[in-house]
């Protein structure tokens, strides 16, 4: 893995919840050109690290996006840096996926303004890299979590955001589009976005992510390649069980079969 | 940026899905006229009368466009409400937003008999005095239940908070129409005024409400993207560059100012809010940048339709036409609901 310039450093990063130390001085970074891995036991912090880094949270410490200050920033240039796709939407109109995914232009379009070809083109091309383009005219509200998954990605797409925050996005997904996902998400890596993706399945962190951050108790467990950190010693210590490698199967796409 | 250029644009789209909206503005606009037409038509006087021809249709003209942008206002405060509440139930009047401005604009023509009779106000025109007051009770009604909304994010919570500041506000209300019953003229302003009227609107309540709807449903149209995000939930649309803080300033501000202009020149027209954005959701979709519009036409079209049915029904006195809107809208309301029940209680 080439390794890019920083995108998300944070310092001593410290999160409450309800008066409560969710994430404890916790310092991390993320390059540009990277897939990193969030991992760790329920209540370790993982989704609020990754609400935290959206700005949806208020936090103690320091979050720096591509050199500036994330507090500093207005919500459209946020917006324009940093993008997240929560577990599930709140969405619950019946807009269709068309014109959910045509909300992700909003921080590229002036009030009033119709979409203009560069918007056309950004929407379905994020359509058609989540595989969600034959949905298009299809009620949001009517399709499989699975689905409305992919058309949130989409929607975080088309913001054009290089920095992507994604909070367990497989979780809903069959193999095949989880797989196809990973392909996306590590294609994105390689056009030079960050990505900082919430995993609960070790597997898929181990074979695509390029590096883990072990989250234990709000605190940092471990972080570095993912190979090497997410060893049967640390696996152990978060999650209390025994990792046995080689034995499970493990699946490619077809256009990656062996 | 490279995955973009892999795309390529899909063109086809559903013409019919396309061409719905379009067409509901051209038959709302066709109604538009059509009932305007009607409303130089209906009422008792005779228009055969040559001498008095002019004033009668001078009258039912800016009667006509008063019930027409008070109903506007309403039908585009609502959409705005429902937006920012996200929940379609939500409306000036259940929200307690008209109830307030009632109740303030109540207090305000009390203020105003003391001005007429005692100078206890000179600082403000008179005929400001009654807008004023229903923009303030429209603005407190609304922090009130945005305050609840903050803390409970469920749509019961904030449909039953509604409920009880319309409760309050109405009760409060009814204190000053018994306190109004002092004077005879007062009473009787008080009353047409809680009733919801718009029999005897001039140029000036055409002047007060003329501004307030075209504004307001101009800005409602610039804020439609940011309402559209807002269906998302404030966080999600907060993460898409939404500023939500502002965004939820302006349309508190613009439901208000809608609102009271509406109650400040037609009273109490229970309904319009509620039961237009409802029904024509369903017609051009949830899109605000559709929606707005739309409602702006309904509104104006479903208000103006009562009051013309209000100068038809045979009476020996008008019917109130916020009694018409309540009669008409609360049926009209609950055959929506029953045949999208899904959707409400979902919010």
């Amino acid at each position: 893995m080439a390794e890019g310039p920083a995108a998300m450093v944070t310092r001593g990063l410290r999160v409450a919840l309800a008066r409560r130390d969710v994430l404890h001085a916790l310092s991390m970074e993320v390059r540009f050109g990277e897939v990193l891995a969030v991992v760790g036991p329920n209540g370790a912090g993982k989704s609020t690290l990754l609400r935290t880094l959206a700005g949806l949270l208020p936090y103690r410490g320091t979050v720096v996006v591509e050199g500036a200050e994330l507090v500093s920033l207005s919500s459209v240039e946020r917006a324009r840096r940093v993008s997240f796709v929560p577990q599930q939407s709140s969405l619950t109109a019946a807009l269709s996926v068309r014109e959910v995914v045509t909300l992700g232009r909003y921080v590229h379009r002036p009030a009033l303004s119709r979409l203009r070809e560069v918007d056309h083109l950004a929407i379905d091309a994020a359509l058609r890299h989540t595989d969600v383009l034959a949905l298009a005219e299809r009620a949001f509200s009517d399709l499989s979590t699975g689905e409305q998954k992919r058309v949130l990605l989409a929607r975080a797409l088309c913001t054009e955001a290089r920095i992507l925050l994604l909070d367990e996005p497989t979780g809903s997904l069959d193999i095949e589009h989880a797989l196809r996902l990973f392909a996306l998400l590590r294609g994105l890596a390689t056009t030079g976005h960050a990505i900082v993706v919430v995993l609960h399945q070790l597997e898929h962190a181990l074979a695509f992510a390029h590096r883990a951050l072990l989250l234990q108790r709000g605190a940092e467990l471990a972080c570095g390649d993912a190979r090497e950190v997410l060893s049967a010693e640390h696996v152990r210590t978060l999650h209390g069980v025994t990792m046995i490698s080689g034995g499970a199967p493990s699946f490619v796409l077809p256009d990656e079969a062996p | 940026m490279d995955w973009l250029r892999i795309g390529a644009r899909e063109k086809e789209r559903g013409t019919t899905a396309r061409m719905r909206t379009p067409m509901v503005l051209i038959g709302l606009a066709a109604a538009s006229i059509a009932m305007f037409a009607l409303n130089l038509l209906a009422g008792t006087s005779d228009l055969a009368d040559g001498k008095l021809h002019d004033t009668f249709l001078a009258l039912r003209t800016t009667r006509g466009l008063v019930a027409y942008l008070a109903g506007s206002a309403l039908a585009v405060a609502g959409v705005i409400a429902q937006g920012l509440f996200r929940n379609p139930l939500a409306s000036p009047d259940v929200l307690g937003t008209t109830a307030g401005a009632s109740f303030v604009g109540k207090l305000s023509l009390l203020l105003l008999q003391a001005t007429l009779t005692g100078g206890a106000v000179h600082h403000v025109l008179p005929e400001l005095l009654l807008p004023l007051g229903c923009l303030l009770g429209a603005l407190l009604s609304l922090l009130v239940l945005l305050a609840v909304a903050r803390r409970a994010d469920d749509a019961v919570v904030l449909l039953l908070s509604g409920f009880l500041l319309s409760a309050l506000f109405l009760s409060l209300g009814s204190f000053v129409t018994s306190l109004a019953q002092e004077s005879w003229e007062l009473g009787r302003a008080v009353i047409a005024f809680a009733l919801g009227s718009v029999t005897g609107a001039g140029s000036r309540q055409v002047a007060i409400i003329a501004p307030i709807t075209i504004a307001g449903t101009l800005a409602a149209m610039l804020w439609s993207r940011p309402l559209d995000l807002l269906l998302s939930g404030e966080d999600e649309a907060r993460v898409l560059g939404l500023d939500v803080t502002r965004t939820r300033r302006w349309c508190i501000a613009w439901t208000a100012l809608l609102t009271a202009g509406a109650v400040a020149v037609g009273g109490n027209l229970g309904f319009v809010g509620l039961v237009v954005p409802h029904g024509l959701r369903r017609l051009v979709g949830v899109s605000h940048r559709k929606l707005v519009p739309a409602a702006a036409l309904g509104g104006g079209v479903f208000v103006l339709a009562c009051d013309v049915l209000a100068r038809s029904l045979p009476s020996r006195t008008e019917v109130p036409l916020g009694v018409i809107t309540g009669i008409t809208g609360a049926p009209l309301f609950l055959w929506l609901l029953l045949r999208s029940r899904r959707s409400l209680l979902h919010g």
